[in-house]
């Protein structure tokens, strides 16, 4: 949260420095100053990218005597016409996307709501938001052991349990972690829960530095309290909002933990919650296919690229900053 | 405001791309061409000075066994002093793997399925000539098949692993259940189902059976102990003659492993671990290492054979055992410290602590609980019917070794992925075909892990 926001204020004063250093002649001290970012960079970002790409055209088994051998475009040609392969493959890049779909509307959109609650000056307010921003603060593979609990199928599961005992029996017992139809959903539920708090934090900052007066002059002018939310409200927290749904479709796309975590439990079709995260890591160090991985990882950069210009060319047009 | 975010977000997939390429460039650094490939060289050395030994940081009370017996070693002679290090339980494969053989210590744990790939690796060096014959004889049958790689062994095991069906006596006493004693008279499939529809009558929550979904499928715990022993008992393969089209997916497994899903409506799925132990199910599928939890039954608590699927009941056998390193300097000190671990007085020590079923015919012979007319004599029996690897299973043999090959990973990992699709509810036929498809994938890319 704190670096995204330095971040955010970073591009303003640089520019102002390189113009007072060109000034006093200091022609150096730009790049000095930027060489350990972008030896950071070089070394963490771009290299290791260059060695993935490099990997990808290769046979590397991990662990194996034999050496490496140059297979040309052959991880990429499996990919796309080995059936089994880019079924797998594409069926995890669906359950990403479908994630993507579904969490990014419901979570910003969940996020403001809450943001909007806490923001009340009512009395006890701490006890609440800190209930709210608790999913956040537990590790997630404990949590997930109680979520395990409550999706375990069968009359003993949480949910099951709960929706028997309201409906007087009539619900039956549903295996949401078994069946392909609701895993996805399952999982869909417990990451909203586990980080909406954060997006909400961020919304609720900006809310806090929507000015006073606005809503002040929108009473004088007799808006009632739902066109003071739509038209003071949210356009004073537009830019914000914008960022929660970029990070929420960041997070989306390396959605792996929640994955692991809960479809290790046994009854579970691991195809039907692959996404695309957990295939690279199954695929690189569970069947040590390391060059079969790196072009996974290859083709899924070129796919998030397009996405992340695709939607910066969207919020440009909306007038995003 | 915008700029900022959005190259994170090619970043945050360059970070990713980033944190694989340089852990695969890292492992294949280590373990990659020329280190693998120049095979054991021993050396018999003075047989005397200090052994390296590694070995996996287990429960507390079989790594404080494992120092007594190193103590004891230590003063039963002057010469060899023993330096031990132990890695925790999810690393040391790992360690194992990414050592150069020259960095190996001269003792060395490990886990019965690795060993093949240890070897393919040149990390290990065959037993004969530094352990005593008698060492070697005293192996039961069913470890030594783990042990054995093309004919040759490189590892000697203290302890060894079962599989049983633990029954709650009163739950089946109350459904009017009689129950098998032996391997022979195991039930068959067709039984069991019947069984399950008796019990499921008097168990509270109408599911009688426990059958470990708690380890999940989708990993090593299918794959050996719960799709294996369905397999290998209804008669077929995971492998044959190092391919899986035609072993895995045949008809006989298809028929096996469908039989298998369809007892979920009687699978009480135990997420808390705790379905046993408080009475909400008959039977539990699972390993002697439940023993010291399953025990508070007192007298309730029965051992049975898994379910017959054709051809016999089955079950995997295998775990921890000890090698030694390739390239050791030390060869006969390190021979005297195995003959040591694998004297009876070192097997019990161990075996009481962890209250697995020891590996040697002497120690299991006179065992307090695995032996003849002792609680788990069952289990006893059935690591003394060894069947060797699954393509010398027959009618009466009852433990079967994981398949002893260098491609053990992609094969563990397919065929447990394809018993938890078919358990929820997958076309048994198609998850085995895909299933087998990948695994000769990857063992044509390899070669099929031939040396």
């Amino acid at each position: 949260m704190t670096t995204q926001t330095q971040q955010i204020q970073a591009p303003t004063v640089p520019a102002r420095r390189r113009s007072s250093a060109s000034l006093t002649g200091h022609r150096f001290a730009g790049p000095l100053f930027a060489s350990p970012a972008l030896l950071g960079l070089a070394i963490f970002l771009v290299a290791p990218f260059v060695l993935a790409l490099v990997l990808s055209f290769y046979r590397v088994q991990l662990n194996s005597p034999r050496p490496a051998r140059f297979i040309g475009f052959e991880q990429y040609t499996r990919l796309f016409t080995d059936p089994d392969l880019s079924a797998a493959f594409g069926h995890a890049l669906l359950n990403n996307f479908t994630f993507a779909l579904i969490v990014v509307p419901v979570q910003t959109v969940l996020a403001l709501a809450l943001a909007v609650l806490v923001n009340r000056k009512l009395r006890g307010m701490v006890i609440f938001r800190t209930f709210i921003f608790m999913p956040l603060v537990f590790p997630l593979a404990l949590t997930a052991v109680i979520w395990r609990l409550i999706y375990s199928r069968g009359d003993e599961g949480l949910l099951n349990a709960i929706l028997g005992l309201s409906s007087g029996g009539a619900l039956q017992s549903h295996d949401w972690l078994g069946d392909p139809s609701t895993a996805l959903g399952s999982i869909i539920v417990m990451s909203i829960w586990q980080s909406v708090s954060f997006q909400m934090i961020i919304v609720l900052a900006a809310l806090q530095s929507v000015p006073a007066e606005l809503y002040e002059a929108a009473s004088l002018d007799r808006a009632n309290k739902w066109a003071q939310f739509i038209n003071v409200t949210v356009p004073g927290i537009r830019n914000t909002l914008i960022f929660v749904a970029l990070i929420t479709t960041i997070f989306s796309f390396r959605l792996f933990d929640q994955v692991y975590l809960l479809s290790r439990s046994g009854s579970v079709d691991r195809g039907s919650t692959e996404t695309v995260m957990t295939q690279i890591i199954n695929t690189g160090f569970d069947n040590n296919n390391v060059g079969q991985a790196a072009a996974m990882t290859v083709i899924f950069m070129l796919i998030i690229t397009v996405i992340a210009i695709i939607q910066r060319a969207a919020a440009r047009q909306r007038g995003g900053v | 405001m915008m700029t900022i975010p959005k190259s994170t977000s090619g970043a945050r997939i360059l970070t990713a791309a980033a944190a694989v390429s340089i852990a695969a460039m890292a492992l294949t650094a280590c373990g990659g061409p020329g280190t693998g490939s120049a095979g054991p060289s021993v050396e018999a050395g003075s047989g005397e000075g200090t052994i390296n030994v590694w070995a996996v940081d287990g429960q507390a009370a079989e790594n404080d066994a494992l120092k007594k017996i190193i103590s004891s070693f230590e003063s039963s002679q002057s010469k060899i002093k023993v330096n031990l290090k132990l890695f925790p339980s999810d690393q040391y494969t790992k360690a194992v793997n990414s050592a150069a053989p020259e960095d190996l210590p001269d003792v060395l744990d490990f886990d019965g399925p690795t060993l093949a790939s240890f070897v393919y690796n040149g990390k290990m060096a065959p037993l004969k000539g530094s352990v005593s014959e008698e060492t070697l004889a005293n192996q039961t049958d069913s470890i030594k098949a783990q042990n054995t790689v093309d004919n040759a062994v490189y590892g000697v095991g203290m302890m060894n692993a079962g599989l049983a069906l633990w029954g709650n006596k009163k739950l089946l006493d109350a459904a009017g259940v009689t129950y098998p004693t032996t391997p022979e008279k195991a039930w068959t499939a067709e039984e069991f189902t019947g069984i399950l529809g008796k019990l499921a009558a008097v168990v509270p929550g109408g599911k009688p059976l426990d059958l470990s979904e708690q380890y999940g499928f989708a990993n090593e715990w299918g794959t050996c102990c719960s799709a294996g022993p369905v397999i290998w008992s209804g008669g077929g393969t995971m492998l044959k003659d190092n391919k899986a089209s035609g072993a895995l997916d045949s008809d006989a497994n298809v028929k096996s492993l469908t039989t298998f899903a369809s007892w979920k409506k009687y699978t009480d799925p135990n997420a808390d671990g705790l379905a046993f132990t408080n009475g909400r199910v008959a039977l539990s599928w699972v390993g002697h290492w439940t023993y010291p939890t399953y025990k508070a039954l007192g007298k309730e608590l029965v051992s049975i054979p898994l379910p017959n699927f054709g051809k016999g009941t089955k079950t995997a056998s295998g775990t921890f055992a000890w090698g030694m390193g390739a390239t050791t300097k030390n060869g006969t000190a390190a021979g005297k410290f195995l003959d040591f671990l694998m004297s009876d007085q070192s097997v019990r020590t161990y075996t009481d602590a962890n209250g697995a079923p020891p590996a040697t015919k002497t120690a299991l012979a006179v065992s307090a609980l695995y032996g003849p007319g002792k609680q788990l004599q069952l289990l006893g029996d059935q690591l003394s019917k060894a069947c060797g690897t699954e393509d010398q299973i027959n009618d009466s043999c009852v433990s079967v070794t994981r398949p002893v090959t260098a491609g053990y990973p992609i094969v563990t990992d397919q065929v447990g992925k394809a018993e938890a699709a078919i358990y929820a509810g997958k076309d048994a036929k198609e998850a085995l075909s895909a299933a087998a498809r990948a695994i000769d994938q990857d063992f044509a890319d390899n070669d099929g892990y031939k040396k």
